[in-house]
């Protein structure tokens, strides 16, 4: 099994030198510049934005500039960030610790909801319990998370309420933990996780189904059936065993939403994580965060990947990799 | 020394330093109580806490409540009045102006403000080219001078009439900044790496009303009051009044409203746009005041066509003056003021706003709004309409082109399909091209447009919008053919248009005219020119509107980026 993971390993690297080609590409596509936008400032002469051209190296080759970014990335610097004046890596750590902890959260909870619900509905098909949560379901699938985000705060708003965005009331934001701030972060969490977590679930919820679906009317459940098993046996060793194992291969693709899916969501709900981030360097053309960004999300990505394949053998005893 | 002695000579220097310090009365307010938080939104995170280390929103609305200038800005009239410097002269021409430092101003850290802080300020850092929020070019080959420990001179190559708008640039704290200075033997660039946002909050220090407490990335910037401000009010209470002043970042303008709403910020800058929804909730008795200012500050909208068109046939047309007012006669301002801005608009002036003292009133230049009349002058030009109702060129291919516009911004969207629609009406037809708002500017400086709907903000002094306004300047984009070939070369007079050479000559001899009267009329011939040319065709010019709870008093509506006005500082918390 090492020898398939040093394998994957090797494979990775032509890939993310492709794609950091193609980001790099990308990013020199946009057009226009934020350095023009600040001759409005009138402390701001052509000769200013010239200087800082020059100071940023964007008066050098794009080949140059892409080397230079790549030699560093190798020996592990991500880079400096032209609006912060800053590395890069240190812009991103402030801002990791909640975006890692909202998406953790959010997947947990999206699988502990949507797995149990997805095998619920597959045994009730036509019950009424499996046709509300079929229901919200595809509500979940077929509004957008900022809509919901949007919903929620108007809700909020007009039941008088005064958590519309955010993880802490403005107070606790910078206050030191206590079992105050703690309450005060449960009661804006519930809006994200549903904002963010709804798409999930439901989609989670409906292949669960339709896996549990497939799986219930295949011949080895029957003869299980026949042979005597209690129906707990059949349903938990027989079927959602075998119904589980193409969403852990999905499992491993959610790795790199850490950093990219909730832009929009993050943006309306106010949160502070690396989406909106990731958002304005995009604006502003920084172009190492937004390199450094992309890149760990493909890594992300790759290690997902990895992950769920490892999981999926050590679940599926059919599965080996030699 | 015994203790006694000791309290004794602390009395002594005490009452010595109250005895010299001068601080500035602000009067004409009401006498608030001292306290209290006020909450208000950032839209991006600081990029530093540096003022002069980038051009950033953010850092300039923060660094207005940390730092002051020599002069600052009168909060009812934009009068200029004396801030950290308590008086000043300008004699030699109208090249040598002397500051007399305010007395007993103190840095937030107890260290008293010298002459030596206001020289280090203008020579290492704004003047300093590699400075990216710096003014090398406004300070190139000004000499300045400390003459006494509370005297500074500034002595200029020739005679600038706007020179003492420049001093409201923030004094820093020499003690704190020398070691990224070329003073302190760093490179020039180096002047940039001060004070990162991850800096300790107490290597911060300022003069400001409020000091840096704690920043929490991309969450909030909270500040607290400097207790040793200079300002007091009529009844001798030191300013500010408030406590606390805490900053959420809140990139989104609905989150904003939203927290607004919930009570979660105290005071808002809204736009039209928002102004019903909000207006309605303070008719229905929300604890919140929306108030509405004619405002000095804020860019207003104008429509340019491209001089240089890369189609020869739409430059020729483009430059005539005729095309352009018959097109300024088919732009339904009325409509817009009221439909865009909900009424919360007034016409606009020709680069100075209405309110401003410099202003000139051109509103019968800018004609009326008469399709009738348009159709008549485009038929005079010869450009009669084809089969399909749009107007044919003289090449007989039709009067077609892409007209640019923010596309996430509420108010140009709205105004270019109104346009859009206009010249439907008289045979033109423009093709609507949404851009990003923030690459606007960097494409109409480029040539791959045709016609644009762009904002520059207004200043208090008209000479402060040189680059826009003066023919050939970096930002007269609308006519790049004038623009010098070389950094800092002549203009290309030959490819001037008439009037073109008229405005150049105006705000040639404006910038060396010391005599406010003067100046005055130059300027106001300027903008007749401007006016009656359509150089640009100007759109609107939209109210300052703010939000506001009730637990607050003494709200002046501020913009939160203009360096010298800060009306937070008479805040108060009911």
């Amino acid at each position: 099994m090492w020898n398939f993971v040093f394998r994957r390993f090797l494979v990775a690297i032509p890939t993310l030198l492709l794609i950091s080609v193609l980001i790099f590409g990308v990013i020199q596509l946009q057009p226009g510049g934020f350095l023009e936008n600040m001759l409005d400032d009138p402390r701001v002469s052509r000769e200013t934005v010239e200087t800082i051209r020059r100071q940023y190296g964007l008066d050098q080759p794009i080949w140059v500039q892409y080397l230079s970014w790549l030699g560093g990335f190798v020996r592990g610097d991500f880079g400096y960030s032209f609006l912060n004046n800053r590395p890069v890596a240190g812009l991103i750590w402030e801002r990791l610790g909640w975006t890692v902890f909202l998406a953790l959260l959010t997947i947990l909870a999206t699988w502990v909801v949507a797995i149990p619900l997805g095998i619920y509905t597959a045994l009730r098909r036509h019950g009424l319990g499996a046709t509300v949560a079929n229901l919200i379901g595809y509500f979940g699938l077929a509004t957008p998370d900022f809509l919901v985000a949007l919903l929620l705060i108007f809700a909020v708003l007009s039941s008088g309420g005064t958590n519309v965005g955010g993880l802490f009331s403005p107070q606790y934001i910078d206050a030191p933990w206590s079992w105050e701030k703690f309450k005060d972060m449960l009661a804006h969490l519930w809006i994200p996780l549903i904002v963010i977590g709804l798409d999930g679930t439901a989609s989670i919820m409906r292949q669960m189904r339709a896996n549990m679906l497939d799986v219930l009317t295949q011949d080895y459940i029957r003869t299980a059936r026949s042979k005597g098993l209690s129906e707990r046996v059949v349903l938990w060793k027989h079927a959602v065993r075998n119904a589980i194992n193409p969403l852990i291969s999905i499992a491993g693709l959610t790795l790199p939403n850490l950093i990219s899916s909730t832009i929009i969501a993050s943006i309306v709900l106010n949160l502070p994580t690396i989406g909106p981030f990731l958002y304005q360097s995009l604006l502003d053309k920084d172009q190492y965060v937004v390199m450094a960004l992309l890149m760990l999300s493909a890594i992300l990505l790759m290690i997902g990947n990895l992950l769920a394949d490892l999981a999926l053998a050590w679940a599926d005893p059919r599965i080996r990799y030699e | 020394m015994t203790t006694r002695k000791a309290l004794w000579l602390l009395s002594f220097v005490t009452l010595g330093a109250l005895a010299s310090a001068q601080p500035k009365v602000v009067s004409g307010y009401e006498n608030g109580k001292p306290g209290g938080t006020l909450t208000m939104a950032l839209s991006s995170a600081p990029q530093t806490m540096f003022y002069y280390g980038a051009i950033d929103s953010a850092i300039q609305t923060l660094a207005n409540q940390m730092f002051d200038g020599l002069i600052e800005y009168n909060y009812k009239t934009y009068q200029i009045e004396p801030a950290l410097a308590a008086s000043w002269t300008i004699t030699g021409e109208s090249k040598v102006y002397t500051f007399k430092l305010r007395k007993g101003v103190k840095w937030s850290d107890g260290r008293d403000l010298t002459a030596d802080d206001v020289v280090f300020t203008y020579t290492q850092i704004v003047a300093n080219p590699e400075a990216k929020g710096g003014d090398a070019g406004n300070f190139a080959g000004v000499k300045i001078e400390k003459v006494d420990a509370s005297t500074v001179r500034f002595t200029l190559p020739k005679p600038a009439p706007a020179f003492i708008h420049y001093m409201r640039l923030p004094i820093m704290p020499k003690h704190k900044l020398v070691s990224f200075s070329q003073e302190g033997g760093k490179k020039p660039g180096d002047i940039n790496n001060a004070w990162p946002t991850n800096v300790d909050p107490d290597e911060v220090v300022g003069t400001g009303p409020f000091k840096l407490q704690s920043y929490t990335a991309g969450q909030k910037v909270t500040l607290v009051k400097n207790p040793n401000y200079w300002k007091r009010d009529a009844d001798g209470t030191p300013l500010p009044y408030l406590d606390r002043l805490e900053f959420l970042i809140i990139p989104d303008s609905q989150a904003q409203v939203a927290q607004f709403l919930a009570g979660n910020i105290g005071q808002l800058n809204i736009t039209g746009t928002d102004f019903p929804t909000l207006k309605q909730r303070e008719v229905q008795g929300a604890p919140i005041r929306v108030v509405q200012f004619r405002a000095l500050f804020g860019s207003p909208p104008h429509l340019a066509f491209n001089f240089d068109d890369k189609n020869p046939e739409l430059a020729t047309l483009f430059r005539k003056t005729d095309f352009r007012r018959a097109i300024q006669s088919a732009v339904n301002r009325k409509r817009i003021i009221d439909d865009v801005y909900n009424g919360l608009a007034e016409l606009p002036g020709n680069g100075m706003a209405p309110v401003s003292e410099w202003y000139y009133d051109t509103t019968k230049l800018l004609g009326s709004y008469d399709l009738a009349a348009a159709n008549a002058a485009l038929d005079k030009l010869g450009l009669k309409k084809g089969p399909d109702g749009i107007r044919l060129l003289p090449s007989g291919k039709p009067l077609e082109f892409t007209l640019t516009y923010g596309s996430n911004s509420s108010t140009f969207a709205a105004i270019a399909t109104i346009i859009q629609n206009d010249l439907k009406a008289i045979g033109v037809k423009a093709n609507l091209q949404g851009i990003l708002s923030a690459n606007l500017l960097g494409t109409g400086r480029g040539k791959d447009w045709d016609a644009i709907i762009l904002g520059f903000g207004d200043q208090p002094d008209p000479e402060l919008r040189t680059p826009i306004w003066k023919p050939g300047g970096d930002l007269y984009y609308w006519h790049q053919s004038t623009q010098p070939t070389t950094p800092n070369g002549q203009p290309q007079f030959n490819n001037f248009l008439p009037w073109e050479k008229e405005i150049y000559d105006l705000w040639e001899k404006a910038a060396s005219t010391t005599n406010q009267t003067q100046r005055k009329a130059l300027y106001d011939r300027w903008q007749a020119i401007f006016a009656r040319e359509a150089m640009v065709i100007m759109i609107a010019k939209a109210y300052a509107v703010g939000a506001v709870s009730t637990k607050y008093g003494n709200y002046i509506y501020s913009l939160g980026v203009i360096p010298g006005y800060n009306p937070v500082t008479i805040m108060y918390q009911k």
